[in-house]
């Protein structure tokens, strides 16, 4: 171990440590563009020069090893001074375009200005005139005037992707950040890019002037779009207009998590949570009859579905309910739903309706379009697609988590298959057109609306909870499922507890070994 | 695809591979190579010599834009390379790019209607003791009047 | 007085000097002959060392010493760069070395390279020189047939290929990391160091970077012993230098000299004075990045530490002269232009300072001088100077401190008269 000083505390690191990391653990961020930690330091933007003792020029914080008693000042008139000279520069050929660009509120360009106090130009010449709106992929715009040459696009796609589709040409106040005729960002992780730029130059046409980062609340959560459970943030605004109290998703963005994802995420999963969050939303319970949609209550809608179980039940055809059950459903969720239905309610068949598996990739994308199959299979799902057959065999009723069995079967085949099942509901947070064929639809929340855990593809659980609020009238598997054990009268002393994740997940830690260490 | 170039020039290029431990090291050598039998190095050369030299075809477009005698287009028949650094311009070498503007009819950076003279101006040519002075594709000349310059020109047919 | 000793350039001027006869004739290769048959590469190397062999590229940094960086018992190929990119304004000498007499740097390359136990050398000259550099194929061929070069070097078990690479108009490309980034067919960016090029250079193995007229002064010492060169500089800047004068002198051209020779006598004892009686106004001693003299600052001997101790730097050794009647803001201009046409735009200092220091010194020229711009320029150089990723920086900024520093009341009287924005 290295003993340094940094403004004059001292710090213990490991040999062959960065001065920038020490002062991340003396608490001290030093000011950076180029830098990225997922990057071996690049040394251009000149930002983080500090003053070592004994060094009669100022030294690089990003890329300057410690060394033994080495005393380092982070904070002086001449580190003050070199950073305010960085920044005149940057802001002289800089656009004042903060009043419409989208980076504005979450810019380091404007933080460091603020902070060293550049609010007067003495720049008295004429800008460079570059293109604003380069198309370089299909979600992303670069805007040449903003760009600071920090290089950090060009390093992820050689060093991350290694898809190399950005380059530098030119030189001098000339350098440009291009890429090929025909030869687009196309990666499957063009978004991170997005977030990686320190400023606004390349931005995300998806959420371009749609709103402004300080209208924003955020949220954690995992995503749900494979088995890798990359972790996340949600943006949203809560009390999105003409949906009260409910939130719209504006953008997912990568949460860093050394372990799972690093600071990156997929463009599916980053760009999915249009549809999955904000489009063709189920928003309230219904009962479809004769053609005609009736919306329910809810306490009506559990009412009449416990109805109809707990009549099957007294006849003693428990066994004619069948129960589809998804790994879009919580480790908590799966859990009371096979205690429901398996063990005090004696549902004949449970099983499960997954979408097919998807394209994948040896960076961070998973062939499985779940985020928790690992932890059904924990949990005792037999994993295997039921054939239809199977499903509606002697099934009076059928309750189906999630539309994904439209994902397997066609239409006129489902149809078929259904007709003959009573009561047919589903629990679903979109509509997909397979409600058509339902009799009942229950709207459900999206792991981003929910409490909860999911099991990763390694067996990793990950708690999240929830990041933004769903409709008024859209509830959680959870609490769905809480319900109907309260309208079957099942055993109340045990699953009037059970209202909560984090109740169920203490249960389920108790019940099974694997999530042992989840409560 | 390297079917636009032919077998010697292929074959010239790989010799020149062959002189370093990493083919990508030739290079700079090469696009001379190519620009030498080629007038340019088109869009379809930088992906050819891409090819051949197991490189990304975008880092042979950023070799390309860094350096000055690169060229993505042709030139004329002669290329006048007129220095604007300091010693000549000590020696009159503004008042001899202009002379020769208005001899050939363009300025810096353009290229007679005929094809024959494209005039540029470049930095310090390293012949300071003959300013002013330029060079014409490959050859230096220097200590240059009007005079002279007349003589030169007439002599590039 | 004495002629001075043309050690380097004495036969310079010998038609055909260049093919590998003239050279032999004239005791060519002998010093290599002499160090593979009698010393080891230790003893070569610290003749060197005690020669007091300073770089003659623009840093001045002791070769020997710098041999010495290469660490001991790596397994790792080691590679000799030669650095005969040339791109400093002023200076044009190695071009005489590399058309004139090849072979003398082609010994010094197998010299040095035996003296650090290197088998693979890369002459980079800059792209402009493509006739010197074929001249320079043939002496290489012609070295080889000789058995100078190749395999077993006159039988003594020692190999050395060379292979000559050019440039494509980069000045950046003279700075030793930018270069070996553009000898690995790369855009000319210099590397951050640590680590340097003696650990991590060429191909991530050890390097040696020399300069031309570095390495062609080796034969002589070895042939003659550290001793001989000492005597004809300085005990710490052995050696004569070959400066080149250029601008408004009566013979500008190249001159070898000793170590220390004073300035005013380069100028107006052996480059003939002023041109055309004219009075002279200001020098820059070491190519274009070196800061400016006045003309009664030229009394100043040229040795790397006397010219540093004068607040300016022997660099390359082009001298530039300056007459009275040329307004300083020219030279002005042509420094801010060739900086910032040179900046390679990876850094922000050097990229966007060089570009702020251009456009505020042609609005100047264009006759809409403001003032404060003296000093606008002078604080721009000093966020430059430092500050930058490589030396490119520094010589951006010194020469724009130094004129504006010297020649305030020039570029202050010239100005238009403060008034609106332009």
């Amino acid at each position: 171990m290295i003993k340094l000083f940094i403004d004059g505390a001292a710090v213990e690191v490991p040999e062959g440590t960065t001065v920038f990391k020490a002062a991340e653990q003396a608490g001290i961020e030093l000011p950076h563009f180029c830098f990225h930690p997922a990057f071996a330091p690049e040394g251009s933007c000149r930002l983080c020069l500090i003053q070592i003792e004994g060094s009669p020029k100022l030294e690089l914080g990003c890329s300057t090893v410690v060394r033994e008693g080495m005393k380092v000042v982070t904070q002086s008139p001449a580190v003050r001074e070199a950073r305010r000279g960085v920044l005149e520069f940057l802001l002289a050929e800089h656009p004042l375009d903060c009043p419409i660009c989208d980076k504005a509120g979450e810019c380091k360009l404007q933080d460091y200005s603020r902070d060293y106090g550049l609010t007067e130009s003495a720049f008295r010449e004429f800008k460079e005139k570059r293109d604003k709106k380069v198309a370089i992929g299909e979600k992303l715009l670069l805007d040449r005037e903003r760009c600071i040459q920090c290089t950090r696009c060009v390093r992820f796609l050689a060093a991350i992707t290694k898809s190399h589709e950005l380059g530098v040409f030119e030189r001098g106040v000339h350098a440009e950040i291009g890429i090929l005729e025909g030869g687009p960002v196309r990666n499957g992780y063009s978004g991170n890019l997005v977030d990686l730029c320190p400023v606004g130059a390349i931005t995300d046409t998806d959420f371009r002037f749609k709103t402004r980062p300080w209208f924003l609340s955020r949220g954690e959560s995992v995503c749900p779009h494979c088995g890798r459970g990359c972790n996340i943030y949600v943006d949203y605004q809560p009390g999105f207009p003409r949906v009260p109290g409910s939130a719209k998703v504006f953008r997912i963005r990568p949460r860093t998590n050394e372990a799972v994802n690093g600071p990156w995420i997929c463009d599916a999963g980053r760009y999915g949570y249009v549809r999955a969050q904000n489009e063709g939303r189920s928003d309230r319970p219904f009962w479809n009859k004769d053609g005609a949609k009736t919306g329910l209550a809810w306490d009506t809608a559990m009412a009449v579905l416990g109805d109809k179980l707990r009549a099957l039940a007294d006849a003693g055809r428990a066994d004619r309910v069948a129960v589809a059950a998804t790994s879009w459903l919580t480790n908590e969720e799966l859990f009371l739903l096979k205690k429901i239905f398996r063990d005090d309610f004696g549902a004949g068949r449970i099983v499960m309706c997954d979408p097919p598996p998807g394209e994948w990739d040896d960076f961070l994308r998973r062939p499985d379009r779940t985020p928790n199959a690992r932890g059904a299979r924990e949990l005792g799902f037999d994993p295997a697609p039921p054939t239809l057959e199977a499903l509606a065999r002697g099934t009076e009723v059928l309750i189906l988590f999630g539309p994904h069995i439209a994902e397997r079967f066609a239409a006129d085949e489902l149809r078929a298959a259904l007709r003959g099942i009573a009561v047919k509901v589903l629990v679903t947070p979109h509509f997909t057109g397979l409600e058509g064929l339902m009799d009942g639809v229950l709207a459900s929340a999206t792991p981003a609306e929910k409490d909860g855990s999911f099991t990763n593809f390694e067996g990793r659980v990950q708690p999240f909870a929830a990041a933004a609020r769903p409709c008024p009238d859209v509830r959680s598997e959870l609490a769905i499922l809480a319900a109907l054990a309260g309208s079957l009268g099942l055993r109340p002393d045990y699953y009037g507890r059970l209202t909560t994740a984090a109740a169920v997940r203490r249960e389920l830690a108790k019940d099974i070994p694997f999530f042992g260490g989840a409560a | 695809m390297i079917a636009a170039f032919s077998p010697e020039l292929v074959s010239k290029i790989e010799a020149l591979a062959g002189r370093y431990p990493a083919k990508a090291a030739a290079l700079l050598p090469v696009l001379h190579l190519v620009q030498s039998e080629r007038g340019h190095v088109s869009a379809e050369d930088e992906r050819a010599v891409a090819g051949l030299l197991g490189m990304p075809p975008i880092k042979v477009r950023e070799v390309m834009t860094f350096y000055t005698m690169f060229r993505r287009s042709s030139v004329g028949r002669y290329h006048i390379q007129v220095c604007t650094n300091l010693s000549c311009s000590l020696a009159g070498g503004e008042a001899l790019a202009a002379y020769l503007e208005a001899k050939l009819g363009v300025k810096l950076g353009g290229t007679t209607p005929d094809g024959r003279f494209t005039l540029t101006g470049v930095e310090c040519l390293g012949a300071c003791e003959t300013a002013p002075c330029l060079m014409v594709n490959f050859d230096y000349y220097g200590n240059l009047d009007a005079a002279r310059v007349d003589e030169l020109l007439g002599s590039l047919t | 007085m004495t002629k001075a000793p043309q050690v380097l350039t004495e036969f310079f001027w010998l038609e055909q000097l260049h093919r590998i006869e003239a050279y032999v004739a004239r005791g060519g290769y002998a010093a290599l002959k002499k160090a593979l048959a009698e010393m080891t590469a230790e003893q070569v190397h610290d003749e060197v060392k005690k020669a007091a062999l300073r770089g003659r590229g623009g840093a001045g940094f002791p070769a020997g010493v710098k041999w010495g960086f290469i660490p001991k018992g790596t397994d790792k190929p080691k590679y000799l760069c030669v650095n005969a990119d040339e791109g400093e304004p002023g200076t044009f000498k190695d071009k005489y070395i590399l058309s004139h007499d090849p072979h003398l740097l082609i010994e010094g390359i197998v010299l040095a390279s035996y003296a650090v136990g290197i088998h693979s050398a890369y002459v980079y000259i800059r792209g402009e020189y493509e006739t010197i550099a074929r001249r320079l194929e043939q002496a290489i061929d012609e070295a080889r047939g000789a058995g100078f070069l190749g395999r077993n070097i006159l039988g003594s078990g020692f190999d050395l290929e060379i292979v000559v690479h050019r440039g494509a108009g980069a000045y950046i490309c003279g700075e030793e990391t930018a270069l070996l980034e553009s000898l690995e067919g790369k855009r000319g960016n210099p590397r951050l160091k640590p680590p340097f090029p003696a650990v991590v250079g060429l191909f991530q193995c050890p390097t040696v970077i020399n300069n031309v007229e570095t390495l062609a002064n080796v034969p002589g010492i070895i042939r003659n012993g550290a001793g001989w060169f000492l005597e004809l500089g300085l005990p710490k800047d052995g050696g004569t230098r070959i400066f080149g004068v250029s601008g408004a002198v009566a013979k500008p051209g190249i001159y070898e000299l000793p170590s220390g020779t004073s300035l005013r006598e380069i100028i107006f004892t052996h480059a003939g004075g002023m041109k055309d009686g004219r009075k002279l106004k200001a020098v820059i001693p070491g190519g274009m990045s070196s800061p400016i003299l006045k003309a009664d600052e030229i009394d100043v001997r040229m040795d790397v530490d006397s010219v540093a101790a004068a607040g300016s730097m022997l660099g390359s050794g082009g001298i530039i002269v300056i007459a009275d009647g040329t307004p300083i803001l020219q030279v002005l201009r042509k420094v801010a232009e060739f900086y910032a046409h040179e900046s390679c735009g990876q850094c922000t200092p050097c990229r966007l300072g060089t570009s702020w220091i251009r456009k505020t010194v042609e609005r100047m020229a264009a006759g809409r001088g403001q003032a404060g711009d003296v000093d606008a320029l002078i604080r721009l150089a000093a966020n430059i100077q430092g500050r930058t990723l490589c030396p490119l920086g520094d010589a951006a900024a010194m020469p724009v401190t130094a004129i504006a520093r010297k020649f305030r009341a020039e570029l202050e009287g010239g100005l238009a008269t403060a008034g609106a924005r332009p």
